[in-house]
């Protein structure tokens, strides 16, 4: 695909021809097969303790995203570094502002009861590769920050509204949603959310009722349980996915500098969001709050 | 005849090898008895109708116990030697190469001369032992020989199946990236969830670290796939694809980013902390605050959020 962005380099970038139907790489499995994750219809929750390698998973499928033709983003990170390389391709990202979270996830669900009436116009109940409809990937980094750290509990509380919302309509109108905390538990998110989320990535835990909590009840008793996963060997985690049954994984590691290189390459290449009422990004808004 | 004892290998530490244990043997040698009678049986009343529209029923008779007792005699005699066969067909392999390993020696030794030999023979062991990947898929194939065998160790000496004690069928194996994948075909007596409970004993038989099983198929329980685990990829560095896909030269384009000022404790004035306002702020922690100093709080403190020296 060419592109219309002007370049200062003499050469015509050319876009790699992913798109979000196409499985993603995530990393491989404890038999050193290659683990691909179909994120598009099903909402993925990561989580684990601090330092597991939750952000490394969330860069790749961002990573994936942002070189995907026809695919938006929409970014939380209240911890502004974790998504921010992609803050340029995002069409919101949004930091450490409950405010303009809600906003957002209120325009999110709007599309999304109006896809609905265009997929019930058409006779259909899925959004399909061919519609020429873009894929809205909502990625959320620190969800625990947005529902128990930032505003008012009435804004924390819609916030989650909001998100159950989104997560239980998005899956047929090709809006994914992929989170990411520390420890689900029903105090950081409600379980009535939690447990929305079809995919599940458990990093390490400390516990053995932590990982439950990640993975659904009763996967510790039966041996799999995040909490025999090395501290020192991040990235690694659980996945329960496809199949059923969780899977030791690890994660596919992107480095700060592969992180801004794709994220600079997928500005390059991408073409122009026709978004006439949603700029791109908006840096003032949230850099002052920087 | 005894059929009872359900122990049937314990307690055989005697110097001896028995090719064919007592049990087996016993109950192999019932076996062969009522083979020989029911193929003599039925084959020779079988030859006896067709021979009936040539010749007179007597005489077709005769034939028939003529075609029937050696037929059976036969199948007798397979099925007493059957356990010999299955143990020459569970070594067929490793038999097969050491007689092609030994006639190509052999041959060698006898059709050239000495430095020759010796010449073709460090090339044939040194060159797959020189190169890694050579060497590494020796290796693992050889694993997967070996693997069979121990699995086999593993039904027979501690997974009893059943009273006749008809072990799995192993069937393929092929090497992982950390070990070798086994399929088995389980016969009537076992199921997934036995051999569930005894992966760790099946892992040290198989001199590994894990074992792991799992279906291999989603219509057939019988059908299994052992995956034995020796080596530890999770550790590895695991690279993304992504990255091959991108040109690193391309333009940097990063939006410009006004950077704060206020990198350290002393710089940011207590006022001007903007404090999440919690429903009921007293019995929450108040430590997550985004102070960095640079925004007042003006419109997103909500209006209970009240006296800021209630916090510090």
């Amino acid at each position: 695909m060419t592109t219309t962005i002007p370049t200062t380099a003499d050469a015509v970038p050319v876009g790699p021809g992913l798109s979000m139907f196409d499985p993603i790489f995530i990393g491989i499995d404890e038999f050193g097969q290659p683990v691909y994750l179909d994120v598009i219809y099903r909402n993925l929750l990561t989580a684990g303790e601090p330092g597991g390698g939750k952000s490394g998973l969330i860069n790749n499928i961002c990573g994936h995203a942002a070189l995907c033709d026809n695919t938006r983003l929409v970014l939380f990170d209240a911890k502004l570094v974790e998504l921010g390389p992609w803050r340029d391709l995002a069409d919101a990202f949004i930091g450490p502002d409950i405010d303009q979270g809600i906003d957002v996830l209120r325009r999110l669900l709007v599309v999304a009861t109006n896809r609905y009436a265009w997929l019930l116009a058409n006779r259909r109940r899925k959004l399909a590769d061919g519609d020429g409809m873009s894929v809205i990937v909502t990625i959320i980094d620190e969800l625990a920050m947005f529902s128990t750290v930032l505003g008012t509990k009435q804004q924390q509380e819609e916030f989650s509204t909001l998100l159950r919302g989104l997560v239980s309509l998005g899956r047929a109108c090709g809006m994914p949603v992929v989170a990411a905390t520390q420890r689900p538990s029903w105090d950081i998110i409600p379980a009535s959310l939690r447990d929305l989320f079809g995919y599940r990535a458990a990093f390490r835990c400390t516990s053995l009722n932590s990982s439950n909590i990640i993975l659904g009840q009763g996967w510790a008793e039966q041996g799999y349980t995040a909490s025999d996963i090395s501290p020192t060997n991040q990235g690694a985690a659980y996945l329960l996915a496809e199949g059923g049954v969780p899977r030791r994984i690890k994660a596919a590691y992107l480095t700060d500098t592969d992180i801004y290189n794709i994220a600079d390459y997928a500005a390059w290449t991408r073409r122009p969001t026709s978004s006439t009422g949603t700029p791109a990004v908006n840096p003032t808004e949230w850099e002052m709050a920087a | 005849m005894s059929k009872s004892s359900p122990r049937r290998f314990a307690g055989r530490s005697t110097g001896t090898v028995t090719v064919i244990e007592a049990k087996v043997h016993r109950s192999s040698a019932r076996n062969a008895k009522m083979a020989f009678i029911l193929t003599a049986v039925i084959v020779g009343l079988l030859s006896a109708v067709v021979a009936a529209s040539y010749w007179h029923p007597i005489v077709s008779l005769v034939v028939g116990a003529l075609i029937g007792v050696p037929t059976g005699a036969a199948v007798w005699l397979l099925v007493r030697v059957w356990p010999v066969i299955r143990l020459l067909w569970w070594w067929s392999l490793e038999t097969t190469l050491a007689v092609l390993l030994l006639t190509a020696w052999v041959q060698l030794a006898n059709h050239t001369p000495t430095l020759v030999t010796l010449l073709v023979v460090a090339l044939v062991v040194g060159v797959p032992a020189a190169i890694r990947p050579v060497r590494r898929q020796v290796k693992a194939w050889t694993w997967c020989l070996i693997v069979r065998h121990r699995l086999r160790v593993c039904f027979a000496q501690f997974i009893i199946a059943n009273q006749s004690g008809s072990l799995p069928l192993i069937l393929w194996a092929k090497p992982t990236p950390v070990g070798e994948r086994v399929w088995v075909y389980l016969r009537p007596g076992l199921s997934a969830k036995d051999l569930e409970g005894r992966l760790d004993k099946i892992a040290v038989t198989c001199h590994a670290s894990t074992v792991l099983i799992e279906r291999a198929s989603e219509n057939n329980a019988a059908y299994l796939r052992f995956d034995i685990k020796r080596r530890e990829v999770l550790t590895a560095h695991v690279g993304s694809p992504l990255v091959d896909v991108i040109d690193p030269s391309a333009p940097v384009s990063a939006s410009p980013l006004t950077v704060p000022t206020a990198l350290d404790l002393p710089d940011v004035d207590a006022p001007t902390i903007r404090i999440p306002a919690q429903g009921k702020p007293a019995t929450k922690q108040p430590a997550a605050s985004t102070a960095n100093g640079s925004k007042p709080a003006a419109s997103s403190a909500s209006p209970e959020a009240d006296d800021v020296s209630d916090w510090i």
